[in-house]
């Protein structure tokens, strides 16, 4: 169904703060809930129950000392943060999150773009999001960013093909790489989840792996290691790439709920995008609850845990399910 | 069908003009320093100053993991049209699916003999 360009225009503006404040609020809901599960407050000094921390925390940002590495490489240091969060942000646009309306007489899709190539323009996407990391951790001119680069890089490729490759019996079952009709296939006969288990724990095990969640944060590991590629940055740039951080956690949260709990369906059907917004909730409050209660993975473990068991499974996953959709078809 | 990806266009303008306007900021409002001297804003670790690497060169496992990852990912985005229209092809596709699958498992059964699959 087409729509006016106007119409896009709004919605974009409108998701892309959503989003924003999605992450702002992330950031508040981590801090509250790590708090809570470690026996103490979390914020609650700005605002009622701390509600306006992320501002606060934003202005503090911002206001840093604008502050620069003498050797560090100019336009690549600035532009990657920029490619980190853009990467992060733009992936959302395919996901869906509701039926679509009809408003007046105009028709309103309930997603940003319906494009065939939804699932692999997401890959891809957060494949180029891994050159942040790479160039940052360059750019900066320092052997400990450069070292924590290399690491990154190295940990997110290696989880990206278990990543990719979980999800292709979802690809099998809903016979499409749009999302849109994931959604509807899900809609008209099961949600995948249930004959996708192995499926949806390996793309869980690779997604925190991807976003570099704690037990999987090598690229940080703040209470061992310097921060990784983002040493050599401060204030608003670093909030850049961790706020890319933030939004890829939702974003990947969100494709979850896409492709294994049938994105925005629910019991009453008109409330769809709120269903969405429930289920990727829960989605990110498993995150936070997994950061307080497990520790993390040695560098050795992370790789010998994403190369020897997440790729087998996947694969033997993949299998059976191509030969399952082709006996009964 | 080209259509399809004007909003994403429009979309990716939003999620660019987002992080580079949060980078202006970062320069319109940030806090002078009253004195600022090149010892400032040297690289440290733990207070020794290191400076610039000089020669880079990384651990080799580095590279294999590199190397591993294209050969894998080639695979997966080689299996993805395959998958979208497998329930067609039937049985034919299937075996030409197991086929691939199986060249695949003899390299990574090497790879795993081999010790590349383990950090060093």
């Amino acid at each position: 169904m087409r729509e006016p360009w106007w119409i896009s225009l709004i919605k974009a503006g409108v998701i892309v703060n959503l989003i924003m404040l999605a992450f702002a609020y992330t950031t508040w809901l981590e801090r509250k809930l790590l708090g809570r599960m470690q026996n103490r407050f979390g914020p609650n000094r700005a605002g009622p129950y701390g509600l306006l921390q992320p501002f606060a925390d934003l202005i503090k940002l911002v206001r840093k000392e604008s502050f620069f590495p003498v050797a560090a490489r100019h336009p690549l240091y600035i532009a990657a943060p920029i490619i980190s969060m853009f990467t992060a942000l733009a992936a959302f646009a395919v996901i869906p999150f509701g039926a679509g309306w009809q408003i007046w007489h105009y028709h309103v899709n309930g997603e940003i773009a319906n494009v065939s190539i939804a699932l692999i323009l997401i890959f891809a996407l957060g494949s180029i999001g891994v050159y942040g990391a790479i160039i940052g951790g360059w750019a900066s001119q320092s052997k400990f960013s450069l070292l924590g680069s290399m690491r990154t890089c190295a940990q997110l490729v290696s989880y990206e093909v278990s990543l990719a490759l979980s999800v292709l019996g979802v690809v099998l079952m809903g016979q499409s790489l749009n999302l849109v009709d994931i959604v509807n296939k899900q809609g008209a006969t099961i949600w995948f989840f249930i004959p996708q288990l192995a499926g949806l724990l390996v793309f869980f095990f690779a997604m925190i792996a991807e976003t570099s969640r704690p037990p999987f944060d090598l690229p940080e590991a703040d209470t061992e290691l310097v921060a990784g590629y983002h040493t050599e940055y401060g204030g608003m740039r670093w909030g850049l790439f961790q706020t890319a951080e933030y939004i890829n956690l939702i974003t990947l949260s969100a494709l979850a709920v896409t492709l294994f709990f049938a994105g925005w369906h629910g019991p009453y059907a008109p409330l769809g995008p709120l269903w969405f917004l429930l289920k990727v909730f829960i989605f990110v409050s498993v995150f936070i609850w997994i950061r307080a209660s497990v520790p993390r993975l040695r560098y050795d473990q992370l790789m010998r845990f994403g190369w020897k068991i997440l790729l087998p499974v996947a694969t033997i996953n993949a299998v059976v399910t191509a030969l399952l959709v082709v006996w009964i078809s | 069908m080209l259509d399809n990806w004007l909003p994403f266009l429009i979309y990716a303008i939003f999620a660019l003009i987002i992080p580079a306007s949060m980078m202006w900021f970062s320069f319109v409002f940030a806090t002078r320093a009253h004195k600022r001297t090149r010892w400032r804003e040297l690289p440290f670790e733990s207070g020794v100053s290191t400076g610039p690497p000089r020669v880079q060169r990384f651990t080799v496992s580095f590279y294999l993991t590199a190397m591993l990852f294209i050969v894998f990912d080639i695979e997966i985005v080689f299996l993805y049209p395959l998958a979208v229209i497998l329930h067609q092809l039937a049985w034919f596709g299937f075996l030409e699916f197991l086929f691939f699958i199986a060249i695949l498992v003899v390299a990574y059964v090497y790879v795993w003999r081999k010790g590349a699959l383990d950090w060093q």
